[in-house]
């Protein structure tokens, strides 16, 4: 099984790397009382799912339905979970989801950013306690 | 003008690159404020600045490179202080106590571990682990067509097999690097992640931590990982 440690650290630098810990930047890290905090209305991004949804109806057919595929592409073998049976494509199949979720957050982020820069002009740094209100105002 | 504030070191910290470019469209340049035993690394604050991806990256890299030549407390993002004078007098109050975490930190990074399940290979590890449900799949595939109340079934024992995994995995990974790492840290929860640690790692020992990463991807290959680091200790330092 090959690594590639460039990829792995990840933190190296690039824009790549912000998407995966935009909410360490957003929610962790020094505040102090005495500061006005900048509204953080349009990063509801933090709360978009890119993992499906365990408990749903939809979830359950797709479970079964692969299920049915799993057991035909392994064979009637008694272990279809050994590791080195599927050790080649948990590799490529791993890497590929992950950045398939990846970049799709990625494009949420930018939409919603995108979309922040059109349509509010007006903004002003604010309070934090102010931007819940600021975003329920804003979706109706 | 208010204040924008990056993060805060000890006064002996070197000062950024002159060039150093922090929040705002043109970036304001960085500078330092010294008080006391501190600095902080300030910039201008743009005026209506929003979380747009510019500045959130631009508060990244100004910690980043000044992270680079030592310790650094990074604030969180959007902190504006409402001149330079509120903000020396908070590093003078809090002296003590910045002072106390830059030692804690000395040497060390935040490495974020985020875990979630390879679908293909979750369901083939719930499958092998439990024979019931196998039994009850292979039944199903057998019959050929099955009922629409038969797949529901059979998919919701699958999801059911499938979230207590999920929460044996998320044990798993803390157990597994916690070893290689100073503080563990839960990261804010979020639905797109089974787990969302942060770890606290000696530079020292990062090739170790890197290390124990690679055994958990290498024994548990329907966990995909991602990691991110070494960052500013963003999750250690209050």
């Amino acid at each position: 099984m090959t690594v590639v440690p460039a990829q792995q650290a990840g933190g190296s630098g690039g824009s790549s790397s912000l998407y995966d810990v935009l909410e360490l930047v957003l929610d962790r890290g020094i505040v102090i009382d005495a500061f006005v905090r900048v509204s953080l209305v349009g990063i509801e991004i933090l709360k978009i799912d890119v993992r499906v949804v365990v408990a749903s109806v939809d979830t359950y057919l797709r479970f079964a339905e692969a299920c049915n595929r799993l057991d035909l592409e392994a064979g009637p073998r008694k272990n279809p979970g050994l590791p080195d049976l599927v050790g080649q494509m948990t590799e490529s199949g791993a890497r590929g989801k992950s950045k398939g979720a990846l970049s799709g957050a990625a494009q949420s982020i930018s939409e919603v950013f995108s979309k922040d820069h059109d349509e509010e002009p007006e903004s002003k740094p604010q309070s934090r306690r102010t931007s819940s209100r600021s975003r329920k105002e804003e979706s109706e | 003008m208010s204040t924008y504030v990056y993060g805060i070191a000890r006064s002996t910290h070197p000062s950024p690159p002159e060039q150093l470019g922090g929040v705002g469209d043109p970036p304001r340049p960085v500078r330092v404020l010294r008080q006391g035993r501190l600095m902080a690394l300030v910039s201008d604050a743009p005026e209506a600045l929003r979380p747009k991806r510019r500045d959130l990256l631009a508060h990244q890299h100004v910690l980043r490179e000044a992270g680079a030549e030592g310790t650094v407390l990074p604030l969180r993002f959007g902190g504006l202080s409402p001149d330079d004078e509120t903000l020396a007098t908070v590093l003078a109050e809090r002296e003590d106590h910045y002072l106390e975490r830059l030692q804690a930190l000395d040497g060390k990074s935040e490495y974020n571990v985020k875990a979630s399940h390879d679908e293909q290979l979750v369901l083939r590890r719930v499958l092998a682990d439990d024979p019931a449900l196998r039994a009850m799949a292979e039944a199903s595939r057998s019959r050929g067509e099955t009922s629409h109340e038969g797949k529901l079934e059979l998919g919701e024992r699958i999801a059911n097999a499938v979230r207590v995994r999920e929460a044996q995995d998320a044990d798993l990974v803390r157990v597994a690097l916690n070893g290689a790492a100073e503080e563990v840290s839960a990261g804010p929860q979020s639905p797109g992640w089974l787990t969302n640690l942060s770890f606290l790692v000696d530079r020292e020992q990062s090739a170790g931590f890197v290390n124990a990463v690679e055994a958990v991807r290498e024994e548990q290959p329907h966990l995909v990982l991602t990691v991110t680091g070494p960052l500013p200790p963003y999750s250690f330092v209050e």
